[in-house]
């Protein structure tokens, strides 16, 4: 590379002003090659497992607080995305799944204090000083340096995801059009009740920054058609016999994709992570303690609870799906599958030149103007 | 309890609840609370009465009142307060005033919503509390939607001059003045500030855990999954909300739709799938070679 002649500067240099754009999904093989660069020693399964731990722990803390789903699953997306472009080895997971929360709850207008969010994280984290608190909410008594010293850390993660999404404040969720489609589709109830579920699940994977809405939601409303053939129906024959309809719309190409501007092999790939993280979860079963049953045993058991054991492990709901069903089930869908499309390669500019490390150390320095467009180039201007 | 003590617990709530100031309101609370297991029913007939005099203002305090009573009746139950747990066990599987308002509620918003014009300027925030308590299922849906048909049965009254519901009570009561008037649209304006930072508030079912504990998989999908709301699950009863106030698909989820689709796929023009010739540079061109 003769940086002498070419009038492109690169990266290292640092130029007067720039232009960043917001990159709201990415493909497959932007995902691999970012994931890569960012994974460093980790494994493919550290990865994963870091990946589930910090996705349950935004649940626990945004169930706790009472965020609604969108406010859960846009924090979930924000995460990921995150760590597309900032190694895990660099940052606590804490600091990064709260400074997420944070973000998301000004997204969706549900707005909570970043202290707020960090007391009811230390509750979360530290269930027996929660325990022992005097005030009515539970409310843990963490000093008060410590206290700020993480406020300070999630507002510095805060302003690093700014910049990940480029300051676009939109996110559109795939959740009402579970139900919106699900109904057009005239599926059962339960049916989109299940699909709803795997919706909230599936901001556990990067499948919703991957595919648009619309998609998302028709992935899982065709995964919940499909995990309905593995348990006999116990619901009416008409309303069994709407639930295997969808299945058998939705994996075959048709008007269908015309009407909802989705593709049939996207569902095919969506279900296939759906699923995976199902094996997953149903693998683990130690890993699947109800959030409903305290993990160390409340230090005033009510008389309520009195059938809990007071020491020792708490009793975790069966799991509805068996490991062994869903890799039979994986197993028939390959079976079956359309034909691969041609992958998307990954262009001539790597994206992780977006963002890169040298921005945590630019944080708070005075480097020149960045203009920060909402979305691709083509795109943006175009009512966008 | 004592018959003296009593009196002077009610009439101490009397002066507490003209006070609409939400540190009043907690003040009261935490009382209300605190003498639960000794006397709370006593308690309760103190606040009914008080419901049923006074002015037109103090009795949607009452109602304000009666919201931050019913959320920290929760809170505390779900907390398990020492206070509570030596109570008897029949008290156990209740949260303290929110059965005696369910119990109570259609008398309560009778008082707090007189008929006629006098009760219209309590109407909107007793709505705006009832759906509040129906999102959350502090109340169940059922009830809440008996007392919301009643409330809107009234609308349609004949003798309703207007369907305005400003406060233009100064007419129909002489003994409101107009510093009460204005006292009264800003402390309105302050709850409604306050109910609607707290609009979006996930109900918290009754389970009794003080604190969810996290692991790696609590998968939603591997919850239990049933035909009808499973009032224990907060996303159950989320999803029940989404599904009574979500539309049907129509044209503007097709145009979104399209939007978000140019975003994921800039190389895909709105009218075809073709590839033309770009206009100005995309970051991800397909190879065609």
């Amino acid at each position: 590379m003769d940086s002498g002649h070419s009038r492109v500067p690169s990266p290292s240099q640092l130029p007067a002003s720039f232009s960043k754009y917001h990159h709201p999904y990415f493909t497959s093989a932007e995902v691999q090659h970012l994931s890569e660069k960012q994974r460093g020693k980790l494994s493919a399964t550290q990865e994963e497992k870091a990946r589930q731990q910090a996705c349950g722990f935004i649940e626990a803390v945004g169930s706790k607080i009472g965020f609604p789903r969108k406010t859960l699953a846009t924090a979930q997306n924000l995460y990921h995305r995150f760590h597309l472009f900032f190694p895990r080895k660099d940052f606590n997971y804490h600091d990064v799944t709260l400074a997420a929360l944070y973000v998301s709850t000004k997204m969706h207008d549900t707005l909570k204090k970043p202290r707020e969010i960090l007391m009811v994280s230390y509750a979360v984290r530290f269930p027996e000083l929660a325990a022992k608190s005097k005030s009515v909410g539970g409310e843990v008594d963490m000093d008060p340096p410590t206290a700020e010293n993480d406020r300070q850390r999630l507002l510095a993660v805060e302003r690093l995801i700014l910049e990940t999404i480029c300051f676009n404040f939109t996110s559109k969720m795939p959740f009402s059009y579970v139900i919106k489609i699900g109904r057009k589709l005239k599926a059962s109830k339960k049916l989109i009740k299940c699909a709803w579920r795997l919706t909230i699940d599936s901001h556990r994977t990067l499948v919703p920054i991957m595919y648009p809405p619309n998609t998302v939601a028709l992935g899982c409303l065709y995964t919940a058609s499909l995990l309905t053939t593995l348990e006999p129906p116990p619901s009416p024959l008409v309303e069994a016999q709407l639930d295997s309809r969808v299945a058998t719309i939705l994996k075959e190409k048709g008007d269908w994709e015309r009407t909802y501007l989705a593709e049939a092999e996207d569902l095919e790939e969506i279900a296939h992570v759906l699923i995976d993280l199902l094996i997953q979860a149903a693998q683990n079963p130690s890993a699947n303690t109800s959030p409903r049953t305290p993990a160390s045993p409340s230090p005033h058991p009510s008389p309520r609870n009195q059938h809990l054991s007071p020491v020792g492990t708490p009793q975790p709901p069966p799991i509805p799906y068996k490991a062994d069903q869903l890799i039979r089930l994986k197993i028939m869908m390959r079976q079956n599958e359309h034909p691969l499309r041609p992958q998307q390669p990954l262009g001539s500019a790597d994206p992780s030149e977006l963002y890169n490390g040298n921005d945590i150390a630019m944080l708070g320095r005075n480097q020149g103007t960045v203009r920060f467009l909402f979305g691709p180039p083509g795109i943006v201007g175009q009512g966008v | 309890m004592s018959a003296r003590r009593q009196f002077n617990a009610c009439d101490g709530f009397a002066s507490i609840m003209a006070s609409s100031s939400q540190q009043s309101i907690q003040k009261v609370v935490a009382f209300a609370l605190k003498y639960f297991s000794r006397c709370g029913e006593d308690l309760w007939e103190c606040i009914v009465e008080e419901c049923q005099k006074g002015s037109i203002n103090h009795r949607i305090n009452i109602l304000y009142f009666l919201d931050s009573l019913c959320e920290t009746s929760l809170l505390a139950k779900a907390h398990q307060l020492p206070e509570q747990s030596s109570s008897s066990n029949k008290q156990v599987n209740n949260a303290l005033y929110v059965d005696y308002v369910s119990r109570d509620l259609t008398q309560i918003v009778e008082c707090v919503v007189p008929v006629g014009r006098q009760g219209l300027p309590n109407l909107p925030s007793t709505k705006q509390i009832l759906e509040n308590w129906r999102t959350k299922r502090i109340i169940e849906p059922q009830k809440v939607d008996e007392v919301l048909s009643l409330l809107s049965s009234r609308d349609s009254a004949p003798d309703t001059n207007s369907t305005s519901v400003a406060p233009s009570a100064a007419k129909s009561e002489p003994h409101l003045s107009r510093g009460e008037i204005f006292k009264r649209i800003e402390e309105d304006r302050e709850r409604h500030k306050r109910l609607r930072e707290r609009r979006w508030v996930q109900a918290q079912p009754h389970s009794g855990s003080a604190v969810p504990s996290y692991s790696m998989f609590t998968l939603a999908s591997f919850l239990p999954l049933s035909d009808t709301e499973n009032a224990e699950l907060a996303l159950d009863i989320e999803f029940e909300n989404e599904w009574e106030a979500t539309s049907d698909w129509n044209e503007d989820d097709v145009e979104a739709t399209a939007e978000e689709r140019e975003l994921c796929h800039p190389h895909l023009k709105r009218k075809g799938f073709t590839n033309d010739e770009d206009e100005g540079e995309q970051e991800m061109d397909i190879d065609l070679s």
